[in-house]
């Protein structure tokens, strides 16, 4: 989506505001629950910033979010263990929803972030391979699969019910 | 935008999301063996008959961070595990559906044998 001329501070402000949002729906999601006692299964909430990132912004911008949602997000829970699957899941992610971006318009941005999903979970059964030395690991696949689709799917619909709004709020004044 | 190619993205994605659906039900619907094995660090450390295998606990260190594992009326689990979320804790009771009990950070693994389960399809044969 070419957006209006903005200036490098705009621009700036943007992407901050979206870290930080990312940031929230992150720390907001850690005090649900586990539903499944699965490691990686999640819903991934802060996911619906990086589809509207990739959509909106430059691909390089959208990466800039999410490596520093990653890093935040790691010291905010505690759990810098978890990072390498975060990472290798997230870039894996951002890669294939880029890809994908040239085909699937935005109204149907909850198929890219199904796709996402799915390869976060790809990603991180990788990155799970290589740590643990064991191709054991990569049973847990299948089940990942169908979560990160499930989760995938509620995640870009709550990304295409909020850009709908916005678009909406954008169009009679135009203002920001 | 190129309709073909939208639908064609959307199919590969159901495909995909279908098949581990399959595989997955597949996996929690067949019958494994008895035979159970502690994996740490990619070498297998233990394989033990859970059929046959007495109540006991056994402990497994991996860079000075301990996990142990009960084995309780033929059933094992993760009992404690000094790791920062006790994923493997609540996954409870390691059951017959495939699902390995996991933890990631100190790279255990326990879970029902690949050849356990192939040595049941040959004997109910």
């Amino acid at each position: 989506m070419p957006q209006r001329k903005e200036s490098p501070t705009q621009r700036l402000t943007r992407l901050a505001l979206l870290t930080a949002l990312a940031l929230i729906i992150f720390v907001v999601e850690l005090q649900i629950p586990d539903i499944v006692p699965i490691p990686g299964v999640k819903l991934g909430l802060a996911n619906i910033i990086t589809v509207y990132a990739v959509y909106h912004y430059r691909a390089g911008e959208a990466f800039m979010i999410l490596l520093v949602r990653i890093l935040l997000a790691s010291v905010y829970s505690g759990n810098i263990s978890a990072l390498i699957f975060s990472l290798s899941g997230g870039v894996l992610c951002l890669l294939g929803m880029v890809c994908i971006k040239r085909i699937i318009d935005e109204d149907h941005i909850w198929v890219s972030s199904v796709a996402g999903a799915m390869l976060h979970n790809i990603g991180q059964i990788f990155a799970a391979v290589a740590v643990m030395g064991t191709w054991t690991v990569f049973g847990y696949l299948p089940f990942l699969l169908v979560s990160g689709g499930i989760a995938g799917t509620f995640t870009g619909l709550s990304a295409q019910a909020v850009i709908k709004r916005m678009n909406k709020k954008n169009k009679p004044t135009d203002s920001n | 935008m190129d309709n073909k190619k939208q639908k064609l993205v959307i199919i590969i994605i159901a495909a995909v999301f279908f098949i581990s659906a399959a595989v997955s039900a597949y996996m929690l619907l067949s019958d494994k063996g008895d035979t159970v094995e502690i994996i740490s660090g990619g070498k297998v450390l233990y394989t033990i008959d859970i059929s046959r295998e007495p109540d006991r606990e056994i402990v497994v260190e991996y860079k000075g961070r301990k996990n142990v594992i009960a084995i309780k009326d033929h059933e094992i689990y993760m009992k404690e595990a000094e790791c920062p979320d006790h994923t493997c804790i609540k996954t409870g009771k390691l059951s017959k559906s495939g699902v390995p009990i996991v933890c990631l950070p100190n790279k255990l693994i326990i879970k029902y044998s690949d050849n356990g389960s192939e040595g049941d399809v040959d004997a109910a044969a």
